[in-house]
């Protein structure tokens, strides 16, 4: 059978077949981390919890020889804004096995903790798909206490939030759990004891971690394809991707109204407000266009795209716009590059992502898979109003 | 002559809605041409009026009385009074009750009101019913309307700001009343009604209400009821198969109503009725409503709450714990240094304080609470503190706007 | 797991149990337990017993593991058992006290996924499936592909399937509706499949055609409402508008103009607004049709 993108379609147990031959040979482990990208066409026509169970076993695949470089971006994108408590274990179960343990990596751990510990789960990591049954097994805040464990002296800045949770005063942990956690900041004082503790700052940006990414000029496709894409936003206007993001710099979001993760879309859709905010307060509204293109553009109608985006406080004007896309869907997934997969019209699985565009409506720059920073994002743009890119 | 009078305060024609819990008004001359006194007029309740009956108080300290004296100044000053609902005699209708105001046998003005109160579900008129299933099924609009944001608000994201602390009483108070006041947006007449978990229910569970299920748990509805038309995540329909007969008795196992008022006159005792009837209503379901993170996608689930939310005002009015100072009003947890965040008195609660990122959710979707043009409490970032006084005994500009059938004010 | 708290709420005695703070509720929970756990009691005894301990569940790990217990044993009464599950349910609404539960109780629930006892399997597979649940979606698809395998009647299946329109429940749902085994399975298969944008054309074909029952035509208006309104706007009309239509089809599309149509258009509709005059005062016409033809009326007479 093949996938309506024309790929043969993989079932699960191939697809372990895949995973555990290519980890088997050190000359081609390298492409494991590849099949963690959601537009893998492996993914296509794949259910939600069937991509799931899918990352879920590259990623342990990976940590049994060490999590290459390749792959980090992937385990800390789960930590930052994971919302299945399997793929959030998985993720901390593979950072551990990362060359090098970061200051970097504490506040996405405890962002982890913070997402999942009312949604956990108990989990048999060396199953496929992970499902316990019985009481054996392992959680997501777990394998998380015991990736802070390893992060050792470098977990010293979040000291505060593990003690905080050891004191369990509201009693959101068990008394176990609260325990470990007592256990676990001892561990970590004694081993800044050691070793000493860097001072200074603890949380990298996005560039430090790899989710920034600077596009060359042409690096992304024809631009007479692109152009003639045609859109319809939330107020039921026609405009093609030429009248639209070409004039003046713009910055582009995607989202869609069914997204079941708050940390995505909904938070996409949220910052995306915040940064009009931001355009405003220096007077930049007029200079610099927004959008958010849904991902979803034959469900989510001109009204749902509006409701959407009042609801999070999103500016929609001449400048500023909710679009969908008439046609072309798969151009502008080819043209932006997205990390994005489908189950017949809906999304499977996709990634936080922003992209700047300058005046000529070519993308300069992306933040991918981690929360981006609305200043960030702003500054890469106003960056365009100075200079010729 | 001519005289004006508002009814809470106000000249906007959506502020013509009382309930039990007196509404401050205004009375003046407006037009004094030919008078050389001062005005005495009697204020009464029109006579013969099908539905609602007004109450007058001179004051709030006042007892409520069917008529009220007032003399009106030449200077067409305003003279304040209160007008409430008479208990036990709520509108069916908007504008069925009116204030009659005379000079002796003249009659100087008729005012029309409607006392709006949260009812019965289950003994409601077929125009009440009709009207609030239009709205509900208006405000929701197939799946793409407002109702969105209500549904997201009560997910497994932002569950911990609602439940298993002291602040679940207050929180789904605060929801029910966004709800409401937004319902009446679209038509001002419909007040929430409540679903009376431990009795039967036979006309709610019916086609032109809130539908009956078949064995698999999908719901009917009758051909003209737009309930049909309900849409949550993309997916039409609702899913409810009850684990009990509704045409003859209520839910499975749960506390009745004078169980749930027994459980003390402390909070820290009566908010276990969170585990039961609460939780035990909830389960008393198959499908949506019997998990937290799916139960608002079924609107039953908001007239479920209303009936827990009518249980808290009886247990107030029982024991009078409407005042945040009081200590037997709330649970403080203040041995153990306080509640989780949104769970303290003085918390403002989300998703309305737009508050994100740990420890509170990551988006706040649907803004501040709605506004009421028939009161200002509890404005658009409401704490937790600002549930309790919801009739304004201990301080009038609390009163928040509703009243249940079977809970008095005086 | 050790779900014991510490805190706020009790200090331990020496037998290493609860001691209740001051204020704090009487603990009935632990004669409830003993009535609860004890097999020698009446089925109606026990049932009331777990009733009685929602808001305990997870303040003490004897209780709670026993509830477990009761859960997965096959010899315990099947009511006691759904007794026990419906006070684990209740309990989970207590979010906060029930989070170090929620693990143990998701694993215990996949166990009994397969019990022999199909309420059973039906109500823990509604509760995880409503979690979005892959090891559920993956019992409940098997079920619908093998039926020799089917935990559930193949309507419940695609109902569960639809809590989560990520699942890959839309072959296998297109695929029943081309072969339904039953009319509840058909339904259930269009509802799953309302989800998908691309289905409209399908709706559209369902809702048009007088050979279908009723109620998948009504299921079908109220997809294509949702997907395509504008659409269903058109069909709603000439479906009234259409003598030979039924009177409930007639029904649901003018409930659908009354409540949701673009009010500009329908109120100057005038031949719309004829028919439907026309309605009022038809004998032939049923009283549900004259009733919304009424609320129609009321609100687009000029």
């Amino acid at each position: 059978m093949t996938t309506p993108s024309g790929h043969r379609a993989l079932s699960e147990p191939q697809f372990c077949g895949l995973v555990d031959e290519l980890n088997a040979d050190p000359a081609r482990r390298g492409a494991l981390a590849d099949l963690l990208r959601e537009d893998n066409p492996i993914y296509d026509q794949h259910g939600g919890a069937v991509t799931v169970r899918m990352r879920g076993w590259v990623l342990l695949a990976l940590s049994r020889a060490g999590l290459p470089n390749s792959a980090l971006l992937f385990a800390l994108e789960e930590l930052d804004n994971g919302r299945d408590a399997y793929l959030v274990a998985v993720a901390a179960r593979a950072l551990r096995s990362y060359a090098q343990p970061s200051r970097a990596f504490a506040p996405l751990l405890m962002r982890a903790i913070s997402n999942i510990h009312f949604h956990d789960d108990l989990f048999c990591l060396e199953c496929y798909g992970g499902y316990s049954e019985s009481a054996a097994g392992t959680t997501a805040v777990r394998e998380v206490f015991a990736a802070l464990l390893w992060l050792g002296a470098h977990a010293h800045a979040v000291l505060p939030e593990i003690d905080a949770i050891s004191a369990n005063k509201t009693e959101e942990f068990s008394d176990a759990l609260a325990g470990e956690a007592g256990r676990l900041a001892e561990a970590i004082r004694r081993a800044a004891a050691t070793q000493g503790h860097a001072q200074g700052h603890c949380c990298a940006g996005p560039a430090d971690l790899g989710s920034f990414r600077a596009w060359a000029p042409g690096s992304t496709g024809n631009a007479e394809s692109i152009d003639s894409i045609l859109f319809e936003d939330q107020d039921r206007n026609r405009v093609d991707f030429g009248q639209f993001f070409r004039g003046q710099p713009s910055v582009v979001t995607f989202f869609y109204t069914r997204c079941n993760n708050p940390r995505k879309c909904s938070l996409t859709v949220a910052k995306l407000a915040r940064l009009q905010q931001l355009l405003s307060e220096r007077d930049l509204a007029d200079r610099i266009r927004t959008a958010a293109i849904t991902y979803d553009p034959a469900f989510d109608l001109p009204d749902r795209l509006r409701g959407y985006g009042q609801s999070r406080g999103l500016r929609m004007d001449a400048g500023h716009k909710m679009l969908r896309a008439i046609d072309g869907m798969s151009t502008l997934c080819a043209h932006f590059q997205l990390g994005v997969n489908f189950v017949e019209s809906l999304v499977n699985r996709h990634r936080v992502e922003v992209y700047v565009l300058n005046a000529a409506g070519h993308i300069v720059a992306s933040f991918e898979r981690l929360q981006w920073d609305e200043r960030e994002v702003l500054a890469q743009a106003v960056a365009l109003l100075r200079d010729t890119r | 002559m001519a005289i004006e009078l508002l009814i809470n305060n106000s000249a906007d024609a959506r502020a013509k809605y009382v309930s039990w819990t007196p509404s401050q008004c205004k009375i003046r001359l407006a037009d004094a041409t030919g008078m050389t006194q001062p005005v005495p007029v009697k204020l009464r309740n029109k006579p013969g009026a099908a539905g609602g009956k007004a109450v007058f108080y001179a004051s709030l300290a006042a007892a409520p009385a069917a008529t009220l004296s007032l003399t009106l100044p030449l200077s067409g000053t305003s003279v304040s009074f209160f007008v409430a609902g008479k208990f036990g005699s709520p509108s069916v209708a908007d504008g069925d009750a009116a204030i009659q105001v005379r000079a002796g046998t003249r009659l100087l003005g008729e005012f029309p009101l409607m006392v709006r109160i949260r009812k019965n579900a289950n003994k409601l008129t077929a125009g009440e019913r009709d009207r609030f299933v239009a709205a509900f099924a208006r405000f929701n609009d197939r799946g793409a309307g407002r109702f969105a944001d209500f549904r997201s608000m009560h997910t497994d994201a932002g569950s911990p700001e609602a439940h298993g602390a002291p602040g679940f009483l207050p929180w789904h108070r605060a929801y029910l009343l966004d709800l409401e006041r937004e319902l009446q947006v679209i038509d001002p007449s419909v007040a929430l009604p409540y679903w009376r978990f431990d009795q039967r229910a036979p006309a709610l569970f019916s086609g032109d209400f809130f539908g009956h299920s078949d064995a698999t748990g999908t719901v009917h509805f009758s051909a003209t009821n737009p309930l049909q038309f309900w849409s949550t995540d993309g997916v039409p329909g609702i899913k409810r198969r009850p684990l009990f007969d509704t045409a003859t008795s209520g839910g499975n196992n749960l506390r009745n109503e004078a169980q749930t008022l027994a459980f003390g006159n402390q909070y820290v005792l009566f908010q276990e009725m969170e585990g039961d009837p609460h939780g035990l209503a909830h389960t008393s379901f198959g499908g949506s409503l019997s998990s937290i993170g799916t139960a608002a996608k079924d609107p039953l689930f908001f007239l479920l709450h209303a009936n827990v939310d009518r249980l808290w005002a009886k247990w107030q009015k029982r024991f009078s714990r409407y005042d945040p100072a009081q200590a037997s009003s709330f649970d403080r947890n203040a041995a153990g240094g306080g509640n989780r965040i949104g769970h303290n008195l003085g918390d403002t609660m989300w998703p309305w304080n737009g508050i994100t990122g740990t420890p509170r959710p990551p988006t706040a979707p649907g803004g501040g609470l709605a506004g009421s043009p028939c009161v200002s409490a509890p404005g658009p970032q409401p704490a937790v503190r600002d549930g309790l006084d919801y009739q304004g005994r201990v301080a009038a500009s609390s009163r928040l706007g509703f009243d249940y059938d079977d809970v008095p004010f005086a | 797991m050790n779900t014991k708290r510490r805190g706020r709420t009790s200090a331990k005695t020496s037998k290493g149990t609860r001691k209740a703070r001051a204020g704090a509720p009487a603990r009935s929970y632990k004669a409830n337990w003993t009535v609860a756990a004890n097999a020698g009691r009446s089925v109606k005894n026990r049932v009331a017993a777990l009733a009685g301990l929602t808001r305990a569940v997870c303040d003490d790990n004897e209780t709670f593991q026993g509830m477990l217990s009761i859960l997965r044993d096959k010899s315990t009464p099947i009511a006691v058992r759904l007794a026990a599950l419906s006070s684990l349910q209740a309990a989970t609404f207590s979010v906060i006290k029930f989070n170090a539960c929620r693990p143990a109780y998701l694993a215990a629930l996949r166990s009994v996924a397969s019990d022999p006892d199909p309420e059973l399997r039906q109500r823990v597979l509604g509760v995880l499936s409503r979690e979005h649940d892959g090891y559920a979606q993956k019992l409940l698809l098997e079920g619908l592909q093998k039926p020799e395998k089917a935990l559930v009647p193949p309507e419940k299946a695609l109902q569960l399937l639809s809590y989560d329109i990520h699942a890959e429940a839309y072959p296998v749902a297109r695929e029943i509706v081309r072969k339904p085994p039953n009319a509840a399975a058909k339904r259930e298969a269009l509802r799953l499949l309302a989800a998908d944008a691309a289905s409209a054309p399908v709706f559209e074909k369902i809702l048009r055609d007088k050979s279908e029952s009723a109620e998948i035509r009504q299921l079908s208006a109220s997809a294509l409402l949702s997907l395509a309104p504008a659409k269903l706007q058109a069909h709603a009309r000439a479906m009234v508008l259409d003598k030979s239509e039924s009177d409930e089809l007639k029904s649901t599309s003018l409930t659908a103009l009354t409540h949701f149509g673009e009010e500009k258009a329908v109120a100057q509709d005038n031949a719309l607004q004829k028919t439907v005059g026309l309605l009022i005062g038809k004998a032939a016409a049923s009283a549900i049709l004259k009733r919304v033809a009424k609320s129609f009326l009321a609100k687009y007479r000029r």
